[in-house]
């Protein structure tokens, strides 16, 4: 099997040397360190502590680690993606790749795959810190699984969002804003969607004197194609008592009740499932427009 | 081996192209010329089908280029006239990776790769970093990657432009063994003595419409038809002028530091003809001197007429 020109080249010049040994290791010390002053902050390196161990703060730190891990998807990889055509644009280099017998679609696939390839490294890199959490108990091995799965399809949307803009635009700064934009968005746009439909629900309820109870269908139609929503599936609820005052805790554990209710085919329709679903589709949509807008022969300029 | 049908670009209103039409046979150097912003990078991206054009249609070995672009592009090798360079990528990894663009792999990459990095005479940069390579060496890779596929067609933009002295001679003897290897090529230079030696025929571009075409000997001919004469007369200026009017083969006069300089229909004979009319009407002719028509000239005087018809 022959591998992509673009993503062997790609690796081979990102992966040599030791800038990506220094970046890999900084990242998994930095996430080492979070969870180090996490447990310190709890009092659980104290050797005098006498409260006993608490067995939900590892569930806590591997919740805080799954958000930073998460959130960093959202700003590396576009920034990654985002410059990937507008890059080789701008290096004056994009023409001696159009003019060979190569697809300009086998061109995108190869640099949406080579993000992918390099959030995936850093995500499996850090596995030995989430890892951390098994020690205590409270999340399985197929929990990660899950989380890598919902990481890999997510990564492959916001990637090809990054390239779509990076074939739209001419200039690297143009096209990393617009897909900050985008990704911004389709991240939180629908939450801001659901709560005017939320408004505009219970405005008719007073109306009409008859109570209104959001249900999991009407949240699923609103939010799936938000990847904040489908996120909400690995927020591990052991800890709602912990994290209760705080945003992203009490929006999950609303999911996460309506969810409950559920007994049809919705319930199987989880957010991540829901989102992962939506994720896959628009990325082959954004791939096929970024193809045709890459198309010399289709292009108009 | 190309055939470009009538061809037009625009860019936002702007006319890059116009209605161009012009053929290159197989094994013909094509060199093509025109001024700065004559829309000779443009229709080369078309040709290269990197470029849809407005209207107008390309063919390359009969194919279609806007219906077969990727067929096409196994015939077609492209060097432009800027181009940028992976400055991570070794010499040998650069060419592999364009290699791998034309799906080209393994052994037949890696001799390939060197009998071109032999033409270019970069064997010994192999293993270098491109990003340590002059510009006259970056220009000579970039020339070898677009070789890489063995393209009967090569289309090559500019290729000694930014070159010292030495760098152009040696792009120069380069391109002469690829004329000896029978590859098809259309190469373009706004300097024209640099394709006059190399080329087979040549294209005039100017406001992008090309105002001439053919063999460098037919476009010289052409010119020479109309001739310019330049006459120093002795104190008769005027009675030459006048009957120089009367002669149907002369067209314009003007008077330059007391030196006519006329435009002339015609070749030798009409020269003799007219020499001999000045001198039988007593006029006294200093000096009588017919300009060479030199690649160079024939250049500006076809951009100068079509400007014209233009105005």
């Amino acid at each position: 099997m022959r591998i992509n020109p673009v993503l062997q080249k790609e690796l081979k010049t990102k992966l040599r040397g030791w800038r990506a040994t220094v970046l890999i290791s900084c990242y998994v010390i930095f996430l080492g360190a979070i969870l180090l002053i996490y447990f310190a902050g709890s009092g659980m390196l104290n050797p005098y502590n006498v409260s006993g161990f608490n067995p939900r703060l590892a569930v806590n730190a591997y919740n805080i680690l799954t958000v930073f891990q998460f959130a960093l998807l959202f700003i590396a990889v576009p920034a990654i993606t985002a410059t990937s055509i507008s890059g080789e644009r701008e290096r004056q280099t994009l023409d001696l790749m159009l003019v060979t017998k190569t697809h300009p679609g086998k061109i995108i696939i190869g640099k949406v795959i080579v993000s992918i390839a390099h959030t995936m490294l850093l995500l499996i890199a850090s596995m030995p810190v989430l890892g951390v959490v098994f020690f205590f108990g409270g999340v399985g091995i197929a929990d990660i699984a899950r989380l890598l799965l919902f990481y890999v399809f997510t990564a492959f949307f916001v990637a090809s969002s990054g390239v779509l803009f990076s074939t739209l635009f001419r200039r690297n700064i143009t096209a990393i804003i617009s897909t900050y934009i985008f990704l911004g968005l389709i991240a939180f746009g629908p939450f801001f969607g659901y709560l005017i439909h939320l408004y505009i629900k219970e405005q008719a309820a007073i109306v009409s004197s008859i109570a209104y109870t959001p249900n999991y269908g009407e949240i699923l139609a609103i939010l799936f194609p938000s990847p904040v929503f489908g996120f909400t599936s690995f927020f591990f609820s052991g800890s709602i008592d912990y994290y209760s005052f705080d945003l992203w805790g009490t929006v999950a554990g609303y999911i996460d009740g309506y969810l409950a209710q559920q007994t049809g085919i919705l319930r199987l329709m989880k957010p991540w499932i829901a989102n992962s679903i939506f994720s896959i589709i628009a990325s082959v949509l954004l791939i096929i427009i970024s193809t045709a807008v890459l198309n010399p022969i289709k292009r108009k300029r | 081996m190309v055939v470009v049908d009538n061809i037009t670009k625009r860019f936002n209103g702007t006319l890059a192209v116009d209605r161009l039409c012009m053929e290159i046979p197989e094994g013909e150097i094509y060199g093509f010329v025109g001024a700065n912003g004559a829309g000779k990078t443009t229709t080369m991206r078309i040709i290269a089908g990197l470029l849809a054009p407005t209207s107008g249609r390309v063919f390359i070995k009969g194919i279609d280029i806007a219906k077969e672009p990727l067929k096409v592009k196994e015939f077609i090798g492209y060097m432009p006239d800027f181009f940028g360079v992976y400055d991570d990528l070794k010499v040998s990894e650069y060419m592999a990776f364009y290699a791998g663009l034309q799906g080209i792999y393994g052994e037949k990459c890696r001799k390939l790769t060197d009998s071109l990095l032999e033409l270019v005479r970069l064997t010994d940069k192999k293993e270098a970093y491109v990003d340590t390579l002059s510009r006259g060496m970056k220009q000579r890779l970039c020339l070898a990657r677009s070789l890489i596929h063995d393209p009967e067609f090569l289309i090559l933009d500019e290729p000694a432009s930014g070159l010292d002295p030495r760098a152009r001679v040696e792009m120069k003897e380069i391109l002469k063994e690829l004329r000896s290897m029978g590859k098809t090529v259309l190469i373009s230079s706004h300097i024209l003595p640099e394709l006059s030696e190399l080329c087979t025929s040549i294209g005039i571009i100017d406001s992008g419409r090309l105002v001439a075409s053919g063999s460098v000997r037919e476009i010289a001919e052409k010119l020479s038809q109309t001739g310019l004469v330049k006459i120093r007369v002795a104190d008769s200026e005027e009675e030459a002028v006048r009957i120089l009017m009367e002669m149907p083969e002369v067209g314009e006069i003007s008077s330059v530091a007391g030196v006519l300089e006329i435009r002339v229909s015609g070749r030798e004979e009409t020269y003799v003809k007219i020499l001999k009319t000045l001198v039988g009407n007593d006029v006294p002719v200093v000096s009588f001197h017919p300009e060479e028509s030199s690649l160079e000239a024939v250049f500006m005087k076809l951009t100068e007429r079509s400007n014209e018809n233009e105005n």
